[in-house]
Protein backbone atom coordinates (compact mmCIF):
# COMPACT_ATOMS: atom_id res chain seq x y z
CA UNK A 1 0.00 0.00 0.00
CA UNK A 2 1.32 3.61 -0.95
CA UNK A 3 1.55 6.34 1.60
CA UNK A 4 -1.04 8.34 -0.11
CA UNK A 5 -3.71 5.33 0.45
CA UNK A 6 -2.71 4.77 4.09
CA UNK A 7 -2.80 8.80 4.27
CA UNK A 8 -6.60 8.96 3.38
CA UNK A 9 -7.24 5.15 5.39
CA UNK A 10 -5.97 7.45 8.46
CA UNK A 11 -7.93 10.56 7.10
CA UNK A 12 -11.32 8.09 6.83
CA UNK A 13 -9.98 6.59 10.45
CA UNK A 14 -10.37 10.34 11.90
CA UNK A 15 -13.98 11.39 10.62
CA UNK A 16 -15.65 8.10 11.55
CA UNK A 17 -13.89 8.60 15.14
CA UNK A 18 -15.07 12.23 15.64
CA UNK A 19 -18.30 11.04 14.13
CA UNK A 20 -18.32 8.60 16.76
CA UNK A 21 -17.72 11.05 19.72
CA UNK A 22 -20.20 13.02 18.45
CA UNK A 23 -23.28 10.46 18.48
CA UNK A 24 -21.90 9.14 22.06
CA UNK A 25 -21.42 12.76 23.38
CA UNK A 26 -24.91 13.59 22.15
CA UNK A 27 -26.97 10.43 23.76
CA UNK A 28 -24.06 10.02 26.70
CA UNK A 29 -24.75 13.71 27.94
CA UNK A 30 -28.27 14.13 27.29
CA UNK A 31 -27.66 17.45 25.36
CA UNK A 32 -30.83 18.66 23.91
CA UNK A 33 -31.47 17.77 20.29
CA UNK A 34 -32.00 21.42 19.39
CA UNK A 35 -28.57 22.69 20.77
CA UNK A 36 -26.58 19.96 18.91
CA UNK A 37 -28.93 16.72 17.00
CA UNK A 38 -27.18 13.74 16.80
CA UNK A 39 -24.91 12.70 14.02
CA UNK A 40 -27.04 10.04 12.85
CA UNK A 41 -30.46 11.90 12.70
CA UNK A 42 -28.40 14.79 10.40
CA UNK A 43 -27.13 11.90 7.86
CA UNK A 44 -30.46 10.93 8.12
CA UNK A 45 -31.62 14.30 6.46
CA UNK A 46 -29.69 13.69 3.97
CA UNK A 47 -30.98 10.64 3.30
CA UNK A 48 -34.97 11.84 3.07
CA UNK A 49 -33.35 14.98 0.81
CA UNK A 50 -30.19 13.80 -1.57
CA UNK A 51 -31.20 15.39 -4.72
CA UNK A 52 -31.72 19.08 -2.55
CA UNK A 53 -28.40 18.45 -0.87
CA UNK A 54 -26.61 17.26 -3.97
CA UNK A 55 -28.61 20.28 -6.12
CA UNK A 56 -27.55 22.61 -3.71
CA UNK A 57 -23.65 21.55 -3.59
CA UNK A 58 -23.21 21.57 -6.91
CA UNK A 59 -24.31 25.22 -7.51
CA UNK A 60 -22.55 26.71 -4.97
CA UNK A 61 -19.14 24.75 -5.87
CA UNK A 62 -19.81 26.14 -9.48
CA UNK A 63 -20.21 29.87 -8.19
CA UNK A 64 -17.41 29.34 -6.04
CA UNK A 65 -14.94 28.37 -8.48
CA UNK A 66 -16.00 30.71 -11.06
CA UNK A 67 -16.20 33.21 -9.02
CA UNK A 68 -12.35 32.20 -7.61
CA UNK A 69 -11.24 31.51 -11.26
CA UNK A 70 -12.45 35.15 -12.28
CA UNK A 71 -10.95 36.69 -9.09
CA UNK A 72 -7.21 34.69 -9.18
CA UNK A 73 -6.93 35.93 -13.28
CA UNK A 74 -7.81 39.26 -12.78
CA UNK A 75 -6.16 39.74 -8.87
CA UNK A 76 -2.98 38.60 -10.79
CA UNK A 77 -3.53 40.97 -14.04
CA UNK A 78 -3.74 43.57 -11.63
CA UNK A 79 -1.00 42.71 -9.20
CA UNK A 80 1.66 43.09 -12.78
CA UNK A 81 -0.13 45.84 -14.23
CA UNK A 82 0.47 47.56 -10.97
CA UNK A 83 4.08 46.24 -10.45
CA UNK A 84 4.45 47.75 -13.86
CA UNK A 85 2.86 50.84 -13.76
CA UNK A 86 3.29 52.13 -10.06
CA UNK A 87 1.59 55.39 -11.23
CA UNK A 88 -1.72 53.46 -11.13
CA UNK A 89 -0.97 51.43 -8.51
CA UNK A 90 -0.82 54.52 -6.72
CA UNK A 91 -3.91 55.72 -8.21
CA UNK A 92 -6.05 52.44 -7.87
CA UNK A 93 -5.14 50.46 -5.11
CA UNK A 94 -6.84 53.13 -2.87
CA UNK A 95 -9.77 52.14 -4.47
CA UNK A 96 -9.87 48.59 -4.36
CA UNK A 97 -8.78 49.04 -0.44
CA UNK A 98 -12.20 51.19 -0.01
CA UNK A 99 -14.03 48.60 -2.34
CA UNK A 100 -13.19 45.96 0.30
CA UNK A 101 -14.43 48.00 3.10
CA UNK A 102 -18.02 47.76 1.40
CA UNK A 103 -19.47 44.98 3.99
CA UNK A 104 -20.70 42.26 1.85
CA UNK A 105 -23.75 42.10 2.61
CA UNK A 106 -24.69 45.71 1.17
CA UNK A 107 -22.59 45.04 -1.81
CA UNK A 108 -24.89 41.71 -2.12
CA UNK A 109 -27.73 43.62 -2.31
CA UNK A 110 -26.70 46.05 -4.96
CA UNK A 111 -25.52 42.77 -7.09
CA UNK A 112 -29.00 41.28 -6.77
CA UNK A 113 -30.45 44.11 -8.39
CA UNK A 114 -27.84 44.89 -11.15
CA UNK A 115 -27.97 41.12 -12.29
CA UNK A 116 -30.90 39.72 -10.20
CA UNK A 117 -30.83 36.17 -8.92
CA UNK A 118 -28.26 34.16 -11.41
CA UNK A 119 -25.40 32.11 -10.72
CA UNK A 120 -23.17 34.70 -12.30
CA UNK A 121 -24.54 37.17 -9.36
CA UNK A 122 -22.96 34.64 -6.67
CA UNK A 123 -20.03 34.14 -8.55
CA UNK A 124 -19.44 38.47 -8.88
CA UNK A 125 -19.95 38.31 -5.30
CA UNK A 126 -17.19 35.42 -4.98
CA UNK A 127 -15.06 37.52 -7.38
CA UNK A 128 -14.87 40.37 -5.18
CA UNK A 129 -13.44 38.71 -2.28
CA UNK A 130 -10.75 36.67 -4.28
CA UNK A 131 -9.47 39.43 -6.10
CA UNK A 132 -8.20 41.67 -3.78
CA UNK A 133 -5.85 39.34 -1.35
CA UNK A 134 -4.76 38.06 -4.66
CA UNK A 135 -3.69 41.60 -6.32
CA UNK A 136 -1.76 42.58 -3.26
CA UNK A 137 -0.40 38.74 -2.79
CA UNK A 138 1.06 39.02 -6.69
CA UNK A 139 2.35 42.56 -6.18
CA UNK A 140 4.16 41.33 -2.84
CA UNK A 141 5.50 38.66 -4.43
CA UNK A 142 6.56 40.40 -7.62
CA UNK A 143 8.28 43.14 -5.73
CA UNK A 144 10.22 40.56 -3.76
CA UNK A 145 12.34 38.98 -6.67
CA UNK A 146 15.92 39.65 -6.20
CA UNK A 147 16.55 42.89 -8.45
CA UNK A 148 20.28 41.02 -9.00
CA UNK A 149 18.34 37.92 -10.47
CA UNK A 150 16.35 40.24 -12.93
CA UNK A 151 19.67 42.40 -14.40
CA UNK A 152 21.33 38.84 -14.86
CA UNK A 153 18.21 38.16 -17.04
CA UNK A 154 17.90 41.16 -18.78
CA UNK A 155 22.50 41.41 -19.49
CA UNK A 156 21.92 37.84 -21.35
CA UNK A 157 18.90 39.55 -23.54
CA UNK A 158 16.13 38.45 -21.97
CA UNK A 159 13.36 40.66 -22.72
CA UNK A 160 10.47 42.43 -19.94
CA UNK A 161 7.81 39.66 -20.74
CA UNK A 162 10.89 36.94 -20.68
CA UNK A 163 11.56 37.95 -17.36
CA UNK A 164 8.44 38.25 -16.03
CA UNK A 165 7.22 34.78 -17.05
CA UNK A 166 10.67 33.22 -16.65
CA UNK A 167 11.58 34.97 -13.24
CA UNK A 168 8.93 37.44 -11.78
CA UNK A 169 5.78 35.14 -11.82
CA UNK A 170 7.64 31.90 -10.71
CA UNK A 171 9.25 33.43 -8.03
CA UNK A 172 5.81 35.20 -6.88
CA UNK A 173 4.15 32.35 -7.13
CA UNK A 174 4.71 31.05 -3.12
CA UNK A 175 2.93 34.18 -1.87
CA UNK A 176 -0.10 34.11 -5.00
CA UNK A 177 -0.80 30.36 -3.39
CA UNK A 178 -1.29 32.33 0.03
CA UNK A 179 -3.85 34.74 -1.33
CA UNK A 180 -5.35 31.45 -3.52
CA UNK A 181 -5.87 29.64 0.21
CA UNK A 182 -7.29 32.30 1.56
CA UNK A 183 -9.54 33.17 -1.77
CA UNK A 184 -10.81 29.43 -1.23
CA UNK A 185 -12.16 29.97 1.50
CA UNK A 186 -13.41 33.55 1.08
CA UNK A 187 -14.92 32.59 -2.31
CA UNK A 188 -17.31 30.11 -0.74
CA UNK A 189 -18.16 32.81 1.91
CA UNK A 190 -18.95 35.00 -1.29
CA UNK A 191 -20.96 32.41 -2.90
CA UNK A 192 -23.28 31.77 0.28
CA UNK A 193 -23.72 34.93 1.45
CA UNK A 194 -24.83 35.96 -2.32
CA UNK A 195 -27.45 33.01 -2.05
CA UNK A 196 -28.87 34.69 0.74
CA UNK A 197 -30.32 37.50 -1.40
CA UNK A 198 -33.66 35.17 -2.51
CA UNK A 199 -32.55 31.67 -4.68
CA UNK A 200 -33.85 28.32 -4.80
CA UNK A 201 -30.66 27.02 -4.98
CA UNK A 202 -27.99 26.12 -3.08
CA UNK A 203 -25.53 25.55 0.03
CA UNK A 204 -27.00 29.46 1.47
CA UNK A 205 -30.05 28.78 0.76
CA UNK A 206 -30.29 25.90 2.64
CA UNK A 207 -29.02 27.30 5.66
CA UNK A 208 -31.25 30.34 5.57
CA UNK A 209 -33.99 27.62 5.34
CA UNK A 210 -33.33 25.78 7.97
CA UNK A 211 -31.96 28.94 10.02
CA UNK A 212 -35.16 30.54 9.72
CA UNK A 213 -38.04 27.29 9.79
CA UNK A 214 -35.58 26.89 13.47
CA UNK A 215 -34.88 23.69 12.19
CA UNK A 216 -31.49 22.29 13.25
CA UNK A 217 -31.24 19.21 11.67
CA UNK A 218 -31.28 20.63 8.69
CA UNK A 219 -28.89 23.33 9.38
CA UNK A 220 -26.56 21.23 10.72
CA UNK A 221 -26.80 19.06 7.51
CA UNK A 222 -26.41 22.51 5.20
CA UNK A 223 -23.43 23.36 7.53
CA UNK A 224 -21.64 19.50 6.76
CA UNK A 225 -22.22 20.51 3.21
CA UNK A 226 -20.79 23.68 3.28
CA UNK A 227 -17.75 22.56 5.48
CA UNK A 228 -17.53 19.65 2.68
CA UNK A 229 -17.11 21.81 -0.08
CA UNK A 230 -15.13 24.38 1.76
CA UNK A 231 -12.03 21.74 3.03
CA UNK A 232 -12.72 20.06 -0.62
CA UNK A 233 -11.74 23.16 -2.18
CA UNK A 234 -9.11 24.22 0.29
CA UNK A 235 -7.63 20.87 -0.24
CA UNK A 236 -7.42 21.03 -3.94
CA UNK A 237 -5.25 24.47 -3.88
CA UNK A 238 -3.51 23.36 -1.33
CA UNK A 239 -2.09 20.21 -3.20
CA UNK A 240 -2.07 22.33 -6.54
CA UNK A 241 0.09 24.55 -4.62
CA UNK A 242 2.27 21.18 -3.85
CA UNK A 243 2.65 20.18 -7.94
CA UNK A 244 3.16 24.04 -8.79
CA UNK A 245 5.50 25.95 -6.60
CA UNK A 246 7.45 22.00 -5.34
CA UNK A 247 10.36 24.06 -4.93
CA UNK A 248 9.77 25.66 -1.61
CA UNK A 249 5.99 26.35 -1.05
CA UNK A 250 4.34 27.23 2.96
CA UNK A 251 2.88 24.12 3.70
CA UNK B 1 -30.45 14.05 -56.27
CA UNK B 2 -27.25 12.00 -55.69
CA UNK B 3 -26.38 10.57 -52.68
CA UNK B 4 -24.00 13.70 -51.53
CA UNK B 5 -26.69 16.06 -51.81
CA UNK B 6 -29.05 14.11 -49.73
CA UNK B 7 -26.72 13.95 -47.08
CA UNK B 8 -25.93 17.59 -47.33
CA UNK B 9 -29.66 18.43 -47.27
CA UNK B 10 -30.67 16.15 -44.59
CA UNK B 11 -27.41 17.84 -42.55
CA UNK B 12 -29.04 21.45 -43.50
CA UNK B 13 -32.45 21.30 -42.58
CA UNK B 14 -32.03 20.45 -38.77
CA UNK B 15 -29.27 22.85 -39.06
CA UNK B 16 -31.24 25.58 -40.20
CA UNK B 17 -33.92 24.68 -37.78
CA UNK B 18 -31.50 24.90 -35.09
CA UNK B 19 -30.17 28.69 -36.05
CA UNK B 20 -33.66 29.74 -37.01
CA UNK B 21 -35.15 28.32 -33.59
CA UNK B 22 -34.67 31.26 -31.40
CA UNK B 23 -36.91 33.09 -33.96
CA UNK B 24 -39.99 30.76 -34.33
CA UNK B 25 -41.94 30.26 -31.29
CA UNK B 26 -45.02 28.20 -30.86
CA UNK B 27 -48.36 29.27 -31.54
CA UNK B 28 -50.10 31.14 -28.56
CA UNK B 29 -46.58 32.04 -26.82
CA UNK B 30 -45.70 34.86 -28.85
CA UNK B 31 -47.51 37.34 -26.57
CA UNK B 32 -45.74 36.33 -23.24
CA UNK B 33 -44.51 38.78 -21.31
CA UNK B 34 -41.89 38.27 -19.02
CA UNK B 35 -42.38 39.22 -15.28
CA UNK B 36 -40.79 38.37 -11.93
CA UNK B 37 -42.24 37.89 -8.81
CA UNK B 38 -40.50 39.33 -5.95
CA UNK B 39 -41.98 37.17 -2.49
CA UNK B 40 -41.49 38.74 0.84
CA UNK B 41 -39.39 35.68 2.60
CA UNK B 42 -37.79 32.31 1.56
CA UNK B 43 -39.90 29.21 -0.35
CA UNK B 44 -42.81 28.46 1.94
CA UNK B 45 -46.43 27.68 2.59
CA UNK B 46 -47.46 30.78 2.92
CA UNK B 47 -46.74 31.79 -0.71
CA UNK B 48 -48.36 28.45 -2.10
CA UNK B 49 -51.03 29.61 -4.16
CA UNK B 50 -48.38 31.15 -6.73
CA UNK B 51 -46.25 28.16 -6.45
CA UNK B 52 -49.63 26.50 -7.26
CA UNK B 53 -50.47 29.10 -10.13
CA UNK B 54 -46.64 29.37 -11.63
CA UNK B 55 -46.67 25.10 -11.99
CA UNK B 56 -50.61 24.55 -13.51
CA UNK B 57 -49.52 27.03 -15.88
CA UNK B 58 -51.91 30.14 -14.82
CA UNK B 59 -49.49 33.05 -15.10
CA UNK B 60 -48.62 31.40 -18.70
CA UNK B 61 -52.76 31.28 -19.73
CA UNK B 62 -52.74 35.44 -18.27
CA UNK B 63 -50.05 35.81 -21.03
CA UNK B 64 -47.27 36.41 -18.07
CA UNK B 65 -43.50 34.44 -18.52
CA UNK B 66 -43.41 34.36 -14.82
CA UNK B 67 -40.18 33.73 -12.54
CA UNK B 68 -40.55 33.87 -8.83
CA UNK B 69 -37.80 34.97 -6.45
CA UNK B 70 -37.61 34.45 -2.92
CA UNK B 71 -36.95 36.74 -0.67
CA UNK B 72 -34.66 37.01 2.20
CA UNK B 73 -33.52 38.83 5.30
CA UNK B 74 -31.54 41.07 3.73
CA UNK B 75 -34.09 42.36 1.11
CA UNK B 76 -36.59 44.98 0.78
CA UNK B 77 -39.02 43.96 -1.83
CA UNK B 78 -40.68 47.59 -2.26
CA UNK B 79 -36.82 48.79 -3.27
CA UNK B 80 -36.42 45.72 -5.94
CA UNK B 81 -39.89 46.26 -7.25
CA UNK B 82 -39.50 50.17 -7.24
CA UNK B 83 -36.14 49.96 -9.41
CA UNK B 84 -37.65 47.68 -11.72
CA UNK B 85 -35.32 44.85 -10.49
CA UNK B 86 -38.63 42.61 -10.25
CA UNK B 87 -42.37 43.60 -11.82
CA UNK B 88 -44.72 42.64 -8.72
CA UNK B 89 -43.76 41.91 -5.26
CA UNK B 90 -45.32 40.20 -2.19
CA UNK B 91 -44.15 43.20 0.83
CA UNK B 92 -44.44 42.70 4.76
CA UNK B 93 -47.52 44.68 4.30
CA UNK B 94 -49.68 48.02 5.09
CA UNK B 95 -46.92 48.86 7.04
CA UNK B 96 -44.05 48.48 4.56
CA UNK B 97 -46.38 50.04 2.34
CA UNK B 98 -46.79 53.80 4.31
CA UNK B 99 -43.07 53.29 5.12
CA UNK B 100 -42.37 53.15 0.85
CA UNK B 101 -44.72 55.53 0.29
CA UNK B 102 -43.37 57.70 2.73
CA UNK B 103 -39.79 57.38 1.65
CA UNK B 104 -41.06 58.62 -2.23
CA UNK B 105 -40.79 55.26 -3.29
CA UNK B 106 -43.02 55.27 -6.59
CA UNK B 107 -44.93 51.25 -5.24
CA UNK B 108 -48.50 51.06 -5.32
CA UNK B 109 -50.50 48.36 -3.85
CA UNK B 110 -52.83 46.24 -5.42
CA UNK B 111 -54.14 43.50 -3.62
CA UNK B 112 -53.80 42.76 0.25
CA UNK B 113 -53.61 38.84 1.18
CA UNK B 114 -53.55 39.05 4.61
CA UNK B 115 -56.84 40.44 6.00
CA UNK B 116 -56.66 39.82 9.44
CA UNK B 117 -52.75 40.91 11.55
CA UNK B 118 -50.75 37.59 10.91
CA UNK B 119 -49.33 37.80 14.35
CA UNK B 120 -49.73 37.31 18.14
CA UNK B 121 -48.94 37.84 21.26
CA UNK B 122 -47.86 34.64 23.00
CA UNK B 123 -47.58 33.84 26.86
CA UNK B 124 -47.72 30.46 29.00
CA UNK B 125 -50.74 29.70 30.02
CA UNK B 126 -49.76 28.53 33.18
CA UNK B 127 -47.96 31.58 33.63
CA UNK B 128 -48.97 34.92 35.88
CA UNK B 129 -50.08 36.79 32.30
CA UNK B 130 -53.61 36.41 32.13
CA UNK B 131 -54.83 39.90 30.69
CA UNK B 132 -52.87 42.31 28.97
CA UNK B 133 -53.13 44.59 32.20
CA UNK B 134 -50.97 41.96 33.45
CA UNK B 135 -47.93 42.49 31.24
CA UNK B 136 -47.17 45.38 33.48
CA UNK B 137 -43.21 44.63 34.79
CA UNK B 138 -42.52 41.86 32.18
CA UNK B 139 -40.22 41.26 29.38
CA UNK B 140 -41.18 41.05 25.72
CA UNK B 141 -39.15 40.59 22.59
CA UNK B 142 -41.07 41.15 19.51
CA UNK B 143 -40.67 42.88 16.11
CA UNK B 144 -39.34 46.50 15.60
CA UNK B 145 -41.01 46.68 12.27
CA UNK B 146 -44.05 47.58 13.06
CA UNK B 147 -44.82 45.00 15.57
CA UNK B 148 -44.46 46.75 18.57
CA UNK B 149 -46.38 49.81 17.67
CA UNK B 150 -49.53 47.08 17.61
CA UNK B 151 -48.12 45.81 21.12
CA UNK B 152 -47.98 49.61 22.17
CA UNK B 153 -50.97 50.75 20.73
CA UNK B 154 -52.99 47.19 22.27
CA UNK B 155 -51.24 47.79 26.03
CA UNK B 156 -51.91 51.52 26.18
CA UNK B 157 -56.05 50.23 25.71
CA UNK B 158 -55.22 48.46 28.90
CA UNK B 159 -53.66 51.65 30.75
CA UNK B 160 -49.98 50.28 30.06
CA UNK B 161 -47.23 52.86 28.71
CA UNK B 162 -43.66 52.06 27.85
CA UNK B 163 -41.98 52.42 30.99
CA UNK B 164 -44.48 49.56 32.57
CA UNK B 165 -42.73 46.97 30.70
CA UNK B 166 -39.62 45.75 29.32
CA UNK B 167 -39.43 45.21 24.97
CA UNK B 168 -36.96 44.11 23.46
CA UNK B 169 -35.76 43.13 19.95
CA UNK B 170 -36.75 39.63 19.02
CA UNK B 171 -34.02 37.22 17.71
CA UNK B 172 -34.72 34.63 15.36
CA UNK B 173 -35.10 31.50 17.50
CA UNK B 174 -38.14 31.36 19.86
CA UNK B 175 -36.16 29.76 21.92
CA UNK B 176 -35.70 32.30 24.73
CA UNK B 177 -39.26 32.14 25.31
CA UNK B 178 -39.05 28.36 25.80
CA UNK B 179 -36.46 28.75 28.08
CA UNK B 180 -38.46 30.71 30.34
CA UNK B 181 -35.98 33.81 29.76
CA UNK B 182 -38.69 36.16 28.51
CA UNK B 183 -42.36 36.19 29.53
CA UNK B 184 -44.28 37.15 26.52
CA UNK B 185 -42.76 36.55 22.42
CA UNK B 186 -44.50 37.44 18.94
CA UNK B 187 -45.19 34.50 17.04
CA UNK B 188 -46.96 34.65 13.39
CA UNK B 189 -49.91 32.15 13.55
CA UNK B 190 -48.24 30.34 10.99
CA UNK B 191 -44.65 30.18 11.60
CA UNK B 192 -43.25 30.62 14.90
CA UNK B 193 -46.75 29.59 16.98
CA UNK B 194 -46.03 26.41 15.17
CA UNK B 195 -42.58 26.05 16.53
CA UNK B 196 -43.89 27.20 19.66
CA UNK B 197 -46.70 24.44 19.82
CA UNK B 198 -43.83 21.65 19.50
CA UNK B 199 -41.81 22.61 21.62
CA UNK B 200 -44.20 24.26 24.63
CA UNK B 201 -47.62 22.19 23.80
CA UNK B 202 -50.17 24.12 22.22
CA UNK B 203 -52.30 23.94 25.64
CA UNK B 204 -49.43 25.55 27.76
CA UNK B 205 -50.11 28.82 25.69
CA UNK B 206 -52.31 31.55 25.70
CA UNK B 207 -52.54 34.40 22.97
CA UNK B 208 -53.22 37.80 22.77
CA UNK B 209 -54.71 38.89 19.11
CA UNK B 210 -54.16 42.46 18.13
CA UNK B 211 -57.41 42.16 16.12
CA UNK B 212 -59.46 40.97 19.39
CA UNK B 213 -58.16 44.80 20.30
CA UNK B 214 -58.94 46.86 17.53
CA UNK B 215 -55.84 46.56 15.66
CA UNK B 216 -55.84 44.93 13.04
CA UNK B 217 -53.23 45.03 10.36
CA UNK B 218 -53.34 44.12 6.92
CA UNK B 219 -50.33 41.94 5.57
CA UNK B 220 -48.46 40.55 2.78
CA UNK B 221 -49.17 43.26 -0.04
CA UNK B 222 -49.06 42.68 -3.60
CA UNK B 223 -47.47 45.56 -5.04
CA UNK B 224 -45.65 47.23 -8.69
CA UNK B 225 -44.38 50.26 -9.45
CA UNK B 226 -46.37 53.50 -10.13
CA UNK B 227 -44.96 53.06 -14.08
CA UNK B 228 -46.57 49.23 -14.25
CA UNK B 229 -49.49 50.35 -12.82
CA UNK B 230 -49.73 53.03 -15.03
CA UNK B 231 -48.57 51.61 -18.38
CA UNK B 232 -49.86 48.06 -17.94
CA UNK B 233 -53.35 47.62 -15.75
CA UNK B 234 -53.58 44.50 -17.92
CA UNK B 235 -50.73 42.89 -16.70
CA UNK B 236 -51.81 43.65 -13.27
CA UNK B 237 -54.82 42.30 -13.33
CA UNK B 238 -53.77 38.85 -15.61
CA UNK B 239 -51.28 38.90 -12.65
CA UNK B 240 -54.37 38.98 -9.84
CA UNK B 241 -56.48 36.38 -11.82
CA UNK B 242 -54.12 33.61 -12.68
CA UNK B 243 -52.71 34.33 -8.51
CA UNK B 244 -56.34 33.85 -7.61
CA UNK B 245 -56.46 31.01 -9.63
CA UNK B 246 -53.79 29.31 -8.24
CA UNK B 247 -54.83 29.91 -4.60
CA UNK B 248 -58.08 28.91 -4.97
CA UNK B 249 -56.43 25.19 -6.00
CA UNK B 250 -54.09 25.65 -3.23
CA UNK B 251 -56.61 26.19 -0.06
CA UNK B 252 -59.43 23.82 -1.74
CA UNK B 253 -56.45 21.09 -1.77
CA UNK B 254 -54.01 21.56 1.08
CA UNK B 255 -51.58 18.51 -0.44
CA UNK B 256 -51.44 20.16 -3.74
CA UNK B 257 -50.29 23.66 -2.17
CA UNK B 258 -48.20 22.13 0.02
CA UNK B 259 -46.61 19.87 -2.91
CA UNK B 260 -46.02 22.59 -5.08
CA UNK B 261 -44.03 24.65 -2.54
CA UNK B 262 -41.93 21.04 -1.78
CA UNK B 263 -41.12 20.74 -5.12
CA UNK B 264 -38.88 23.83 -5.11
CA UNK B 265 -37.54 23.65 -1.07
CA UNK B 266 -37.34 19.75 -0.45
CA UNK B 267 -35.73 20.42 2.85
CA UNK B 268 -38.67 21.89 4.64
CA UNK B 269 -40.68 20.33 7.06
CA UNK B 270 -44.05 18.97 6.00
CA UNK B 271 -45.80 18.91 9.05
CA UNK B 272 -45.17 22.95 9.47
CA UNK B 273 -45.66 23.63 5.77
CA UNK B 274 -49.15 21.87 6.24
CA UNK B 275 -49.61 24.07 9.28
CA UNK B 276 -48.73 27.31 7.58
CA UNK B 277 -51.00 26.91 4.73
CA UNK B 278 -54.14 26.21 6.82
CA UNK B 279 -53.53 28.99 9.23
CA UNK B 280 -52.51 31.60 5.83
CA UNK B 281 -55.54 30.27 4.36
CA UNK B 282 -57.86 31.45 7.56
CA UNK B 283 -56.08 34.89 7.44
CA UNK B 284 -56.62 35.33 3.33
CA UNK B 285 -60.45 34.44 3.57
CA UNK B 286 -61.08 36.79 6.79
CA UNK B 287 -62.48 40.38 6.90
CA UNK B 288 -63.31 41.98 3.49
CA UNK B 289 -62.21 39.04 1.52
CA UNK B 290 -65.66 36.99 2.82
CA UNK B 291 -67.77 39.09 0.22
CA UNK B 292 -65.06 41.10 -1.85
CA UNK B 293 -62.97 37.93 -2.29
CA UNK B 294 -59.16 36.97 -2.17
CA UNK B 295 -56.97 40.06 -2.48
CA UNK B 296 -59.15 42.07 -0.96
CA UNK B 297 -58.19 45.95 -0.51
CA UNK B 298 -60.51 46.73 2.35
CA UNK B 299 -59.52 50.67 2.32
CA UNK B 300 -61.90 51.24 5.67
CA UNK B 301 -59.36 49.02 7.60
CA UNK B 302 -56.22 51.03 5.67
CA UNK B 303 -57.26 53.89 6.76
CA UNK B 304 -57.57 52.72 10.77
CA UNK B 305 -54.09 51.48 10.31
CA UNK B 306 -52.58 54.53 8.76
CA UNK B 307 -54.24 56.64 11.73
CA UNK B 308 -52.84 54.27 14.37
CA UNK B 309 -49.80 54.57 12.58
CA UNK B 310 -50.09 58.20 12.31
CA UNK B 311 -50.74 58.63 16.19
CA UNK B 312 -47.62 56.67 17.00
CA UNK B 313 -45.65 59.22 14.82
CA UNK B 314 -44.69 55.84 13.02
CA UNK B 315 -45.04 58.18 9.80
CA UNK B 316 -44.87 61.50 10.15
CA UNK B 317 -46.94 63.30 7.69
CA UNK B 318 -50.57 61.82 6.43
CA UNK B 319 -50.30 59.83 3.18
CA UNK B 320 -52.25 59.80 -0.01
CA UNK B 321 -53.55 56.25 0.42
CA UNK B 322 -56.22 56.83 -2.36
CA UNK B 323 -52.41 56.74 -5.02
CA UNK B 324 -50.90 54.44 -2.56
CA UNK B 325 -54.17 51.49 -2.85
CA UNK B 326 -55.25 51.15 -6.08
CA UNK B 327 -58.09 48.48 -6.06
CA UNK B 328 -59.01 48.75 -9.91
CA UNK B 329 -56.78 45.85 -10.98
CA UNK B 330 -59.22 43.78 -8.93
CA UNK B 331 -62.32 45.54 -9.75
CA UNK B 332 -61.74 44.69 -13.56
CA UNK B 333 -62.13 41.00 -12.52
CA UNK B 334 -65.82 39.81 -12.03
CA UNK B 335 -66.29 39.25 -8.45
CA UNK B 336 -67.22 35.17 -8.98
CA UNK B 337 -63.71 35.03 -10.18
CA UNK B 338 -62.18 36.88 -7.18
CA UNK B 339 -63.58 34.38 -4.52
CA UNK B 340 -62.10 31.87 -2.67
Amino acid sequence: MNAAAIAALRLLGGVILAGLVWEAAVVGFGIRPHLLPRLSEILAAFAVTPGAYWAGLQRTAAETLIGFAAGTAVGIMNGVIFFRAPLLRDMLLPVFIVSQTIPVIAFGALVVMWFGNTLFAKAVIAFYLTFFPVTVNTLLGLNSVDPRQVALLRSFGASPRQILFRLQLPMALPQIFVALRLGASLSLVGAIVGEWFGDNTGIGVLLLQAMYNESVVALWAAILCAALLGTGFYALVAWAERRIVFWGAEQ
Amino acid sequence: MNRRHILAASLAVPLATALASPFIRPAGAQTLVRASLRLKWLTQAQFAGFYVALQKGYYREAGIDLTINPGGPNLLTENLVASGADTFGLSGGTDSVFAARERGLPIVCAGVMHQQTPFVFVARADGPIRTLADFRGKTITTWFTGANFVLLGMLAQAGLNRGDFTMQPQQVSVQPFVDRQVDVVTATRYNEFFTLMSRVGRENLRSFVPDEHGITFPRDTVIVSEQTARDRPQLVSGFLRATIRGWRDALADNKLGVDSVMSVAPTLNRPHQEFMLVEAGKLMVAGGAAQNGLFWIDHPVIQAAHDFFLRNEVIKAPLDLAAAYNSSFLEALPVADRMA
